[in-house]
């Protein structure tokens, strides 16, 4: 197949359970573009979009898009993707790509939480929280619906708090009957809210823990993007955190490194199945660059 | 790489390569149910009774009573998909569902049975169900659960209960060679109050000839059983965990006739040694990872397992509390009882002296720590259970001292032996995918370090 554009690109698609997250790199592993958008109940026409919108925020065709891989809670209705990755394995070499010496990542999304322990870029450990959803971002979407405030706004909010309330319930759903309880007792919306977040947080750091948390440390997943989680995290851990400039993408942009990995491994294997000219053409001006 | 068994053209292909062998042990299990259910319908009393590591199968066995395992029962009913009701019905009568799911599922089998079904047993019972017990067999060893268990049990049936204990240390001081005599004595004496208890509420004799015979029995089904275990240490594993849970209930319960057991056990030592000879996978895939299964298994979702399989994943051992040490020498004891109590303390203490040795306080580490070592284990499945403190407080420090010593690492997955509603298979599949990465990594360490694996 010719193709006007010699460059070639590769995409990760991380289908989470809450946001949709497509990230083109090209051969050197750089960022391109990236794009976010709600999941929705239809997994495959979400991937379809978000996949649309990538391509025409970079500015390139399908066809330029050498290798893709999906990830996430969704990744099986992914049906363009080369190939499925667990979003731990994403994750952890999205975070390493950014921060190329962490030792533990955090990521806390919508409905679920995770720990990684990383060592030269590479996943060692990890422990997943697979039960309830008390140390997820449902938990703040609960919070804020019981208060009337929009997420974005929480944090902020949050911030002017000197004396957080203690929040005790493990379950959700307790957790939101001890915010009334808290409201009905006349406590300061500022250190409700710095409660929340330390009580997601504690939940958390609880399995951070259990892999012994070693700096530097990366925060990840959406609920990152709250300052009032950022500052909670640096309070429960007792040591300061890295977040990426978007902390929603690293799945997908790991999993676009990856992509571009696999792809390369084809050519490096004698499998051309994909565009094998300018895939070649790519990996032959990658490794000579590397060189 | 490992051979592997190839499938012929007109049947699927079974990721685990299961062991011809199992069949007929696992038939041995279910054949006992079914017919000791008949002898219930002809009048003869049936016993229910608890994992004792034998300590009160044999004397039963020996009185030609006819016993039932509610622990392996539970696992029937988990297995065929049928647990479900029973566990709500406990639930209905009160119990918490953090308490261990086999005596969720009995106790519920039972509140159906006596409460809702006039004494019958419940029609969609797996094997004809369990016949009304005129006794209930309880042991103090491994938690207090299942003693307290087996009274709310006896509470339904009106039956009596009797409970066996057993010296139980945790630390390896339990195993000072001048304690040993006075622990023995103890089981003795366990014993023939258990025995006398048993001739006044059956008014029948002990048959002593028949108890020692059958001791003997044990422990030749226990040397089997032991070099079965000590052949699947070859690579590649010999033998899937799945084939153990599923033909271990008569070395673990002498469930069924203990002579066809042995030449079973006998059949699968030899078919065992064969896959060796002929380096003969337990997985229809090229074994990539050696992988240890501890402790209690998700009985719901054995098949679980074959996706595992599917990965190159080869569980080469498991479940600790499963296995029968090597059997002491007994021969130079002439009083039954005496050789009975050898024989199931050997199970508590046999792994001190060499926990001692390495430095280790809790045998259960020390244990999984020479299963890692002889089995060339690349990582461990630990099975925390919500339900099961005595299955599941080890876990951490095994998995510390894993990690700690040989750099094997672990996956934790939480879940149920029976309740399969708290166990989710595609998000178990997602970690062990990025779990490959993480025994990749500690394969590199151990190199590193100069260990052989």
């Amino acid at each position: 197949m010719e193709n006007a554009t010699p460059a070639l690109f590769f995409a990760g698609i991380d289908i989470g359970s809450t946001m949709s997250k497509a990230v083109v790199v090209d051969a050197q592993g750089a960022m391109r573009g990236y794009v976010v958008g709600p999941t929705g109940a239809e997994h495959r026409r979400r991937a379809n979009k978000v996949m649309e919108d990538v391509l025409l925020k970079v500015g390139i065709t399908l066809d330029q898009v050498a290798y893709i891989i999906s990830t996430g809670y969704g990744r099986v209705n992914v049906p363009f993707a080369d190939k499925q990755v667990t979003e731990l394995t994403c994750h952890a070499r999205g975070v390493a790509s950014l921060f190329p010496d962490v030792r533990t990542a955090i990521d806390i999304g919508g409905q679920d939480a995770k720990v990684l322990k990383i060592k030269s870029g590479r996943l060692t450990d990890f422990l997943t929280n697979d039960k309830c959803a008390a140390g997820t971002g449902r938990f703040l979407e609960v919070a804020a619906e019981t208060l009337g405030l929009e997420l974005n706004e929480m944090g902020q909010i949050s911030l002017q708090s000197d004396t957080p309330v203690k929040i005790n319930s493990l379950c959700t759903i307790f957790a939101q009957q001890e915010i009334i309880s808290r409201l009905s007792e006349g406590q300061p919306l500022t250190d409700i809210l710095a409660g929340v977040y330390i009580a997601v947080t504690t939940r958390v750091v609880k399995l951070a823990r259990q892999l012994k948390v070693e700096p530097p440390v990366v925060f990840t997943g959406g609920v990152a993007k709250n300052s009032g989680m950022v500052k909670a995290m640096e309070t429960v851990l007792g040591m300061p955190v890295l977040v990426p400039e978007e902390p929603l993408i690293t799945g997908a942009l790991g999993a676009a490194i990856l992509a571009r990995d696999e792809a390369f491994k084809l050519v490096q294997d004698g499998h051309y199945k994909i565009q094998k000219k300018q895939l070649s053409e790519a990996y032959i001006e990658f490794t000579e660059k590397k060189l | 790489m490992s051979e592997t068994a190839t499938p012929s053209k007109t049947e699927k292909k079974r990721a685990i390569n299961r062991l011809k062998s199992m069949y007929p042990l696992r038939n041995v299990v279910q054949q006992d149910y079914i017919d000791t259910l008949k002898a219930s319908n002809e009048g003869k009393p049936t016993v229910w009774s608890m994992l004792n590591y034998w300590e009160g199968d044999l004397p039963l066995k020996a009185m030609g009573l006819n016993i039932v395992y509610p622990e392996n029962y539970a696992t029937l009913l988990a297995a065929s998909g049928a647990a479900e009701p029973f566990l709500d019905a406990s639930d209905s009568d009160g119990f918490p569902t953090h308490m261990c799911g086999y005596g969720r599922s009995t106790i519920g089998y039972s509140y159906r049975m006596m409460k809702e079904n006039g004494g019958k047993i419940p029609p969609d019972a797996p094997l004809g169900g369990m016949a009304k017990p005129a006794l209930l067999l309880g042991s103090g060893i491994i938690c207090d659960a299942r003693f307290k268990w087996f009274q709310s049990l006896a509470r339904y049936f009106d039956a009596p209960e009797w409970c066996l204990e057993m010296p139980m240390m945790a630390t390896y001081e339990g195993s000072e060679p001048d304690l040993e005599a006075y622990q023995v004595k103890f089981l003795v004496k366990e014993l023939k109050d258990f025995i006398a208890f048993l001739e006044k509420l059956f008014k029948q004799k002990m048959d002593w000839a028949k108890l020692e015979e059958l001791t003997d029995l044990a422990v030749k089904i226990h040397e089997t059983t032991y070099k079965i275990s000590e052949l699947r240490q070859s690579i590649p594993g010999p033998m899937h965990a799945t084939d153990f849970w599923s033909s271990m209930p008569p070395s673990l319960f002498f469930a069924g006739d203990m002579k066809v057991s042995l030449k079973c056990y006998q059949d699968m030592l030899a078919e065992v040694q064969e896959r060796v000879n002929n380096k003969v996978s337990g997985i229809n895939y090229p074994e990539r990872y050696r992988l240890i299964f501890a402790e209690l298994p998700p009985w719901h979702s054995l098949k679980f397992f074959d996706s595992l399989a599917e990965m190159g994943w080869n569980f080469v051992f498991e479940s600790f509390g499963y296995h029968a040490p090597k059997p002491p020498d007994l021969s130079k004891y002439s009083d039954p009882c005496e050789k009975l109590a050898r024989l199931s303390r050997n199970f508590m203490f046999n792994v001190f002296p060499e926990a001692k040795a390495d430095n280790i306080q809790n045998p259960i580490v020390e244990t999984y720590l020479k299963i890692a070592r002889g089995f060339k284990a690349d990582g461990f499945f630990m099975h925390p259970l919500i339900s099961c403190r005595a299955a599941s407080c080890s876990l951490r420090t095994v998995q510390h001292w894993e990690q700690e010593k040989l750099d094997v690492p672990s996956l934790w997955v939480e879940g149920d032996i029976i309740d399969k509603r708290v166990f989710n298979p595609q998000e178990v599949l997602a970690r062990a995918e990025a779990f490959e990465q993480t025994m990749d990594h500690y394969r590199k360490v151990r190199k590193s370090r100069g260990l052989d694996w």
